[in-house]
């Protein structure tokens, strides 16, 4: 079923979940970038560009508590995080790139161990995404099998109309119930024409001979060809919606304290260093073959999905100038040959 | 005064002889065994764009490229940070004039070598910055277009406008701010980090194996990216480069947050000329001023 929805109509939509209490979580400008953020009001909406860092942190924060512990003389006490205090939540304005990685991100954060900070606040969060009208040369959701009006993890989907305003597509319940609950501000689509969709550039990678080669190729000199440059930094795996380690670190003193969990990045030259002082990954090129084997070889085996969603950040944000885009149409050559 | 500086202005023809010229000589000494390897640029798969490339094969030569998005200091890959680079043997390493500081700097820190390096200069008319075609605000201001003491320069330069402060006027700006805007200032900036260290990692100077701010046991500053760690982390870094910092900007351009990393950086520089009359990365130097007590140095700041 399709609706449609007005722009002003948008944003009064905001400002109704806002004052219901929700947390609405959009691109809004921030400075010299737009981020994801809460709004305050329908106006802060800002969807214009891709925001710099991904949608992840809705879920994923970039740093959260996840126990506090106190020592007196009587002992040791420690007090878990209420997860009840996690607000019902909107992300709205979400580019299909974005929004395609919860889904992806579910398995991996419910497979063994459940993450309950991950999920509570998958459970409580309704997707609006939004379909993609701008892609620029580090663009390629097409390349990875999604679309710029993919709505993979969607539960509301909005097209942008050539008139103004927005299709209104209903993916999932949650997202009819958050329809009906606000049915007013919608009306029945009319045969409005869309905007014309983004447009990324690179073409289509085959993605089954790019993991065959990866089964193949654990040790090859392309890793040193392409990582000797790479500097060892977070950019890309802090800005890749997929992405999702993370460190846990107690942080406070002897009397009391928080454990954190932040963001953690492969890339990093200690990410896997050892108690004993082994690093198993002791040079970067063997760090940054994990991070692609990661993304399309062990993800794709053990889940059946990619860690990739083609935003581009990674390529955007690489301050040495790594392209993954143009390694991984590398590997699909060399899986070619071989 | 030229406030839109472009780079597009600068006559292509520039950067094609130089290319030309960074070729010709990665060749040369790759053929004749002088060096393992030439550390350079060559372009990227996107339009315009170009990367670090470490090339050992004389034939790969013509892969080096000089253009204005050849940002990176190459320095970076000198440094024993960056060991396995070091491990190929003698190396070459093309050089813009502020690329050259950080050299020198490392020379004076015993991290290189003079002699162990084959260093080509090349002419640099001005690189862009994050808005693809725009002069990198460091080089509006540029002192060194062309490198000295190099075993070889290419390139020439072009007749430049007088281009717009930028970098001055912004710390005009943040030295007319009283101390508590200041602390506004940079809490505000700071409380964007994200942690990833990318500004650590393009700096030539943080080659530290074990640095102050991973430490856990005990921790040192708190790892986690929430306002006090990030702020004792930039004070950190701030502090452990002043007067050794050679100004190359890489940590600004890094960072993929926004923060004017170098404006800090370039307040300590200022701070260390005026006070000790000293500047980072044009002489080897062992020991900057804050690494070195002398008798006549000024104390009359202690209460």
């Amino acid at each position: 079923m399709a609706k449609s929805i007005s722009e002003q109509n948008l944003r009064l939509l905001i400002d109704a979940l806002v004052s219901e209490g929700k947390r609405v979580i959009g691109p809004r400008a921030a400075g010299t970038m737009t981020l994801y953020g809460p709004l305050t009001t329908g106006e802060e909406l800002s969807p214009g560009e891709l925001p710099r860092r991904s949608a992840k942190e809705c879920f994923f924060p970039l740093c959260e508590t996840i126990l506090a512990y106190e020592r007196d003389k009587e002992g040791v006490r420690v007090s878990d995080v209420d997860s009840c205090a996690i607000p019902e939540t909107v992300l709205i304005g979400a580019r299909p790139c974005d929004v395609a990685a919860a889904p992806v991100l579910d398995a991996v954060f419910s497979w063994d161990y459940r993450d309950e900070f991950f999920l509570e606040r998958r459970k409580k969060t309704t997707i609006i995404g939004l379909a993609c009208t701008k892609a620029d040369d580090a663009c390629f959701c097409t390349a990875v099998g999604l679309a710029p009006n993919d709505t993979k993890g969607s539960d509301l989907f909005l097209s942008p109309l050539k008139e103004g305003g927005y299709r209104c597509d209903v993916i999932t319940e949650k997202g009819e119930a958050l329809l009906a609950a606000h049915g007013p501000l919608f009306a029945d689509a009319a045969a409005a024409e869309p905007l014309p969709l983004a447009e990324p550039t690179l073409g289509k990678l085959d993605l089954e001979k790019i993991r065959s080669w990866l089964d193949l190729h654990f040790e090859d000199p392309l890793w040193e060809e392409i990582a000797e440059r790479c500097a060892g930094c977070g950019a890309c795996a802090f800005l890749c919606p997929a992405c999702h380690c993370f460190d846990i670190v107690d942080e406070g003193g002897e009397k009391k304290g928080v454990r954190r969990k932040s963001w953690d990045a492969c890339g990093f030259g200690k990410f896997t260093n050892h108690a004993s002082g082994h690093n198993p990954r002791d040079v970067q090129p063997s760090r940054y073959r994990n991070r692609i084997m990661h993304k399309f070889k062990y993800y794709v085996d053990k889940f059946g999905e990619r860690l990739c969603t083609g935003c581009g950040r990674c390529i955007r944000a690489c301050p040495v100038g790594i392209d993954i885009a143009a390694v991984l149409e590398e590997i699909d050559r060399k899986g070619a040959r071989d | 005064m030229n406030n839109s500086a472009q780079t597009q202005s600068i006559d292509p023809a520039l950067y094609a002889t130089a290319t030309e010229a960074i070729r010709a000589e990665a060749k040369r000494v790759l053929e004749a065994g002088t060096v393992a390897a030439v550390v350079g640029w060559q372009a990227g798969r996107r339009k315009g764009s170009a990367l670090p490339a470490i090339v050992t094969d004389p034939t790969k030569a013509d892969t080096l490229v000089f253009s204005p998005a050849c940002v990176n200091n190459l320095a970076l890959y000198l440094t024993k940070a960056k060991k396995e680079i070091r491990q190929k043997g003698r190396l070459a390493i093309v050089v813009k004039g502020c690329d050259l500081r950080a050299l020198v700097g490392l020379m004076g820190e015993n991290q290189l070598k003079r002699e162990e390096l084959h260093i080509i200069g090349v002419v640099c008319p001005g690189v862009q910055g994050r808005g693809e075609a725009t002069m990198a605000a460091k080089c509006r201001e540029c002192a060194v277009h062309t490198p000295e003491g190099t075993d070889v320069t290419v390139g020439s330069l072009p007749d430049l406008p007088r281009f717009t402060p930028v970098e001055s006027e912004e710390l005009a700006r943040l030295e007319a701010m009283t101390p508590a805007e200041r602390w506004a200032f940079w809490k505000e900036h700071f409380a964007r980090c994200i942690r990833c260290y990318a500004c650590r990692q393009l700096c030539p100077f943080c080659y530290c194996e074990q640095c102050l701010c991973d430490r856990n046991r005990p921790q040192a500053v708190e790892t986690t990216p929430r306002p006090a760690g990030n702020m004792a982390w930039h004070i950190v870094r701030a502090m452990h480069l002043a007067g050794r910092c050679a100004g190359c900007a890489e940590c600004e351009r890094a960072c993929p947050m926004d923060i004017p990393l170098n404006l800090l950086n370039r307040k300590m520089a200022k701070e260390l000329k005026e006070l000790y009359g000293h500047e980072a990365g044009f002489e080897v130097q062992e020991k900057g001023p804050l690494a070195q007590y002398r008798e006549d140095d000024d104390q009359s700041f202690i209460k």
